[in-house]
């Protein structure tokens, strides 16, 4: 293989100089001229009729633009597949923390002070917040009827919207092989009830969007939102405008891990933009982040399975549950894709998955790195430690006996190309020194994922060579912070050999670039690097046409290596000299563009965490001493940028593993700001190892993989593994706090 | 927030003529992170704000006996030699407030005043027999730590006063102190219950006793109870278990993020023995 | 309202603002320098922090009328002209960030840090540097940065 030139290097963030000068522009930055400022009254009531809102007072305020409810914007539902958000709550509303009433002010007190002068008279409703109650006859119904969707899909998928169970969303069946059958086979058969309550993305960028409407009708807007051309088609549809209407703005995204995929208030400013005849910003504060934001789905998981007397699993039964709390229109799909992980990285021969989504008059629920995934790799991975505690084996050799190597068939029927599942499992009990001896209160868990690329949705790019010979990736896809701006620079740079320092990549709003999915789903070095790719062959092709006319050669003899192009007899031209002549014949700039719709893709990643920890049997606290965390990798492309994902990932699951719940009580999120609401510190990490399990079966342009959601999945059921190991205390629910703990230890005292 | 009038007085007595003058319309502003949350969150309303940057009660000073302005930050107090010779208890607990910007910020008139039962200060400077000078138009008081706070973010401070000084008397020689933190989830946290305890050993007796604990009660607690049971006593692990036991009914601790009221009841009992024991160790003797 | 004179990034500004403006919003709005990001609005994310007088502040909980007479730094003001600051540098190169939505902050801080200790230890700069939360980085490479900065190991 030709030695690679960009790829593979640890380059910093091309947009780096702008982020670390305090440069770069986010949705909160944008300041308009003549810009007023929006503000919500929001709902204290978690299920309750609207009477009356009376907003004179609040109109009469100085410095007040308008004043909206409900009942003044047209029914609209926004969504990101559903469509059952409205713009403001109309007739009733659903969960503490509806948008009820917006005041569009002069200055955000005025705002504020304003929505304080709002009457509203609310009759309450009986409500209900746990999933599980909220299916049983009788219960409180939030919805009368099921949202706009779109058909379900064919596939091995059986998908029932709205189905007759109260307050179902959605139930969908993953079926393989026959259950019945394999339930029979088995020996012995286990079945255990798990729990997983709300985290937040925690992204440190609060929503905030900015509309302004051009005197000709043209809407500008500015959002934090990761899929813009997405974005734009929902206001569209929302708006009754064409998509062109419409420009979406380039802006950067201060975090995003799934949750910025939504309009959240975005169509809602527009319309206070249209009515208050000035372009308006709303930026919402931490406080409603947490209590109206989009958080994780809380997951109910049954899983039930047969093992034979080796040891094999033959059959497994999952239902995932999923609180969708009071909308369901916050995901992009019927459910959540974690519910198809139910049989793990392991050999199930038949396995019947039912996920269902269910309405409570709680915060609604959004996608959230890998969404549905650690909640139900929380189950199955702490499933399979207490099946392998039952039948009196180690949990290491357990997964040994089942995991998915070369030649198997995946849970629901996948064949995946080169299965690297049994590599990855070793190279982390290596690494670990699984099986050494411990120290005591000292325990190892493993847990372990897998998940494929992501592949859905087209991405574009479009790459110029202007007369002097430097070079422009222009994408439709914001950043994030993964460094997809890097990685896209470097295989321009590596195709068209030119040094990274030439190659300019830049983010175009809707009108300049082509349609972009964006990001998320791990999909966007596969398929934005497959676009740049794409446009790169082609600019490649015609730069070396235009150097063989140069050159007085065919385009096939020319080679073209560290922007010199030359021929077999030794002639040459540099990039910049090229592009000058071909300037001056009116041939430049060149430009490619480059589309990739992809395939469904035949490959997966596998990830496995080994968590150390010591607990203290005094007071049940846990201590994460080391975490082990080993990936199946194809060709990395910036080993920086990757391992930074790695490590981010991994302290975001080390969160939900012991620090993080979002506490919803009666219907309300309690802890409504980062005072109660705790993220990792720089003092909360442990020793963390990474192994990369190199192998060549990646889809991305050079065989690259996805890591954006791998290291984030298996970490809470490795270190709650680990706990059982290190003081014989299971936890079935999370997060692993020391009252748990403590509470687990003395219940064994009492008992011995 | 709302509207107020910002005053920034230069020196105390005019501070003292505002407070008398707007008494419950006004609050002081020192570093202001406790007041300017409570203020964004609309819980307190003041139509005036008296800023004390200006005032000269910044001093750090003493000889034996330490002598602390009540505008001195968390920061120039954990950072003080002086500090960190005479009381290094406090400034190890002064240390783990917050973060460095909040402790670059709060002073410790603040801490004393805000009256937080979590924050780590106050029982700290129980533990060490503080007391408080206070001012007002009206004269001068001095009061006890033991005797100032009252309930919850409640103290013995009239309207008109101000806390000029907080002084920490010379400790007991011999006298060793430790404060512990119980941070259980993350290190950026209140506690789930903190103990600052102080021995001192005279005869092979425990002597100087003082337990006093955070973040279990409305008011930062000294356990008299525990206190009483070790004085004279020669330690030992039975007789700090048993001592420690006592605490359990000292303590009113709130359930809430951090742990439930029982949870929190049970480690009292852990860390006020862990903290004893720690002291001990520390005054180079070793229990058994 | 009140008229506040200061230097900001080493220029004299000179305002009027109501006497409840935030530093925070002073900075976004009155001087248009919005490098200084908002984020919890409570003081405990450190995404506003700036120095004042050299010293970290939350600017979300710091009133502008007690920032008169003082001398303020906030991101913009690190570079010497067009040359980062070594830190500015290394966060680039050891990747000490990823959607850069926490580093004004965080850079602010690690200044502060290396003002007092130019050669923290690892422990120190956890420590110090516990304030100012990263959801994107996990903490690692942020701390390598502060790190290679530290330690001159960067090139600017």
């Amino acid at each position: 293989m030709a030695s690679l030139v960009s790829i593979g290097q640890a380059v910093g963030h091309v947009e780096g100089p702008a982020k670390v000068t305090g440069h770069t522009l986010y949705s909160a930055d944008v300041i308009l001229p003549g810009m007023a400022w929006a503000k919500c009254l929001r709902s204290s009531f978690p299920h309750a009729r609207i009477k009356s809102i009376n907003t004179a007072p609040a109109r009469a305020l100085a410095g007040v633009h308008a004043v909206v409810t409900g009942a003044d914007l047209p029914d609209v539902r926004i969504g990101r597949f559903y469509l059952d958000i409205p713009l403001l709550a109309r007739d009733k509303v659903r969960f503490v923390g509806e948008k009820v009433a917006a005041v569009v002010a002069d200055t955000p007190e005025i705002a504020e002070a304003a929505l304080r002068l709002i009457e509203v008279e609310y009759e309450e409703l009986p409500a209900v917040f746990d999933a599980l109650e909220a299916m049983k006859p009788g219960a409180p119904i939030l919805h009368d009827s099921a949202p706009a969707h779109p058909k379900p899909p064919a596939g091995h998928e059986e998908v029932h919207i709205s189905p007759p169970i109260p307050n179902v969303l959605s139930q969908v069946f993953y079926r393989h092989g026959d259950i019945k059958a394999g339930f029979a086979q088995a020996a012995r058969i286990f079945e255990h009830v798990f729990y997983v309550p709300p985290v937040h993305q925690g992204y440190i960028e609060p929503h905030a969007c900015a509309v302004g409407i051009r005197p000709d009708g043209k809407i500008d807007v500015w959002l934090s939102n990761k899929m813009p051309f997405v974005a734009r088609h929902q206001l569209a549809v929302a708006f009754d405008v064409p998509d062109e209407r419409i420009r979406v703005n380039a802006v950067s995204i201060g975090g995003d891990f799934g949750g910025k995929g939504s309009l959240m208030d975005t169509a809602l400013c527009y319309y206070l933009a249209s009515r208050s005849h000035r372009p308006v910003k709303m930026v919402m504060n931490y406080t409603e982040e947490l209590m109206a934001g989009n958080p994780r789905h809380t997951g109910h998981f049954i899983f039930r399975t047969g093992v034979d007397s080796a040891g094999r699993i033959t059959a497994r039964y999952a239902r995932t549950l999923f609180n969708c709390g009071a909308y369901g229109s916050f995901i992009p799909a019927h459910t959540l894709h974690g519910a198809h992980h139910a049989g793990g990285s392991y050999r199930i021969p038949n396995i019947e998955i039912e996920s269902l989504r269910v309405y409570t008059n709680t915060v609604p629920r959004g996608h959230m790195r890998s969404p549905g995934a650690p909640q139900t790799i929380f189950a199955v991975e702490t499933h399979m430690d207490m099946i392998a505690a039952e039948l009196g084996m180690n949990p290491m050799d357990f997964r040994r006996l089942n995991v998915l190597s070369e030649g198997d068939v995946a849970p629901l029927g996948e064949r995946w190309r080169h299965v690297a599942g049994k590599e990855t499992l070793e190279a982390a009990a290596k690494a670990a020194g699984w099986g050494t001896p411990k120290g005591k209160n000292v325990g190892r868990g493993v847990a372990m994922y897998d998940r494929p690329p992501g592949a859905n949705g087209q991405s574009t790019a479009t790459v110029t060579v202007d007369a002097k010979g430097r070079v422009t990736l222009l994408t439709g896809a914001p950043d994030t912070g993964t460094g997809s701006y890097t990685v896209l620079g470097q295989l321009v740079a590596e195709e068209l050999c030119v040094p990274l320092s030439q190659v300019s990549v830049v983010h175009g709003s809707t009108d300049e670039a082509s349609w972009e999915q964006g990001p998320g789903g791990s999909r966007f070095t596969h398929t934005g690097g497959k676009a740049a790719y794409e446009a790169c062959q082609k600019v490649r092709q015609a730069l070396l046409e235009l150097a063989g006319e140069h050159l007085g050669c065919t385009a096939a003899q020319v080679s073209l290596k560290a922007a010199q192009f030359s021929t077999p007899e030794g002639k040459s031209v540099s990039l910049a000299g090229l592009m000058e002549w071909a300037a001056a014949k009116g041939k430049a700039p060149v430009s490619g563009a480059g589309v990739y719709n992809p395939a469904p893709v035949d490959v997966t990643a596998f990830a496995a965490q080994i968590a150390e920890v010591e607990v203290d049997p005094e007071t049940g606290q846990v201590t994460l001493r080391k975490l082990v965390t080993a990936h199946d990798v194809g060709t990395i492309i910036n080993p920086l940028t990757h391992q930074g994902q790695i490590e981010g990932g991994a302290v975001q699951g080390i969160g939900q593993a012991l620090i993080e719940h979002l506490v919803v009580r009666d219907g309300q999120v309690t802890n409504v700001h980062l005072g109660d609401y705790k993220l990792p510190t720089a003092k909360d990490i442990p020793e963390l190892q990474t192994v990369l399990v190199p192998t060549d079966s990646g889809l991305a342009p050079h065989q690259g993989k996805a890591i954006g959601e791998h290291s984030n999945v298996s970490t809470p059921a490795a270190i709650a593994n680990a706990v059982y190991d290190a003081v014989g205390v299971r936890l079935m629910d999370l997060p692993i706090t020391a009252e748990k703990v403590y509470a687990g230890l003395r219940a064994k005292e009492s008992h011995q | 927030m709302n509207s107020f009038t910002y005053i920034e007085p230069a020196a105390v007595g005019e501070a003292l003529a505002a407070l008398a003058q707007y008494g419950d319309e006004a609050k002081l502003i020192a570093g202001g992170t406790g007041l300017i949350n409570l203020m964004k969150q609309q819980l307190v309303q003041p139509s005036y704000l008296i800023g004390l940057r200006r005032l000269p009660l910044t001093t750090i000073a003493g000889n034996g006996e330490l002598r602390l302005g009540a505008l001195a930050t968390l920061r120039a107090l954990e950072n003080s030699d002086l500090v960190r010779r005479q009381a290094p208890m406090l400034a190890q607990a002064i240390h783990l407030v917050a973060t460095v910007r909040i402790r670059t910020q709060a002073t410790i008139g603040g801490a004393v005043s805000h009256a937080d039962p979590a924050q780590d200060t106050p029982p700290a400077l129980l533990a060490l027999d503080a007391r408080v000078k206070i001012r007002s138009q009206r004269g001068e008081r001095e009061v006890a730590l033991d005797q100032f706070f009252t309930g919850y973010y409640e103290t013995v401070l009239q309207p008109d006063e101000l806390v000029t000084e907080v002084i920490v008397p010379a400790q007991p020689a011999g006298s060793s102190a430790v404060y512990l933190k119980f941070l259980p989830q993350t290190h950026d946290d209140y506690a789930t219950v903190a103990v600052a305890a102080r021995v001192a050993l005279t005869g092979g007796k425990l002597s100087n006793v003082r337990v006093a604990l955070g973040a279990a009660g409305s008011t930062p607690i000294r356990a008299r109870a525990v206190e009483d049971a070790l004085i004279n006593q020669v330690p030992t692990l039975k007789t700090l278990r048993e001592a420690a036991a006592l605490v359990a009914g000292a303590v009113d601790p709130t359930s809430d993020f951090r742990g439930s009221s029982s949870y929190k009841r049970d480690m009292a009992v852990v860390f006020v023995r862990r903290a004893l024991e720690q002291a001990l160790t520390q005054a180079g003797h070793k229990v058994a | 309202m009140k008229k506040i004179s200061l230097r900001v990034n080493g220029q004299a500004q000179s305002r009027e603002v109501p006497d409840n403006r935030l530093l925070i919003d002073f900075l976004r709005y009155d001087l248009a320098l919005t490098g200084t990001k908002e984020g919890c609005s409570v003081g405990v994310c450190g995404a506003c922090t700036v120095l004042l007088n050299g010293q970290p502040v939350s600017s979300c909980l710091t009133l502008a009328v007690m920032a008169e007479g003082a001398e303020v730094t906030t991101i913009e003001g690190l570079a010497h002209g067009d040359q980062l600051d070594p830190l500015q540098q290394a966060f680039i190169d050891y990747g000490g960030f990823q959607c850069g939505i926490c580093t004004p902050g965080q850079i602010m801080a690690a200044k502060a840090l290396l003002n007092s200790n130019p050669h923290p230890s690892k422990a120190e700069i956890q420590d110090w540097m516990m304030g100012n939360l990263c959801r994107c980085t996990g903490y690692y490479k942020i701390i390598e940065s502060i790190q290679a900065a530290a330690e001159g190991k960067v090139r600017v």
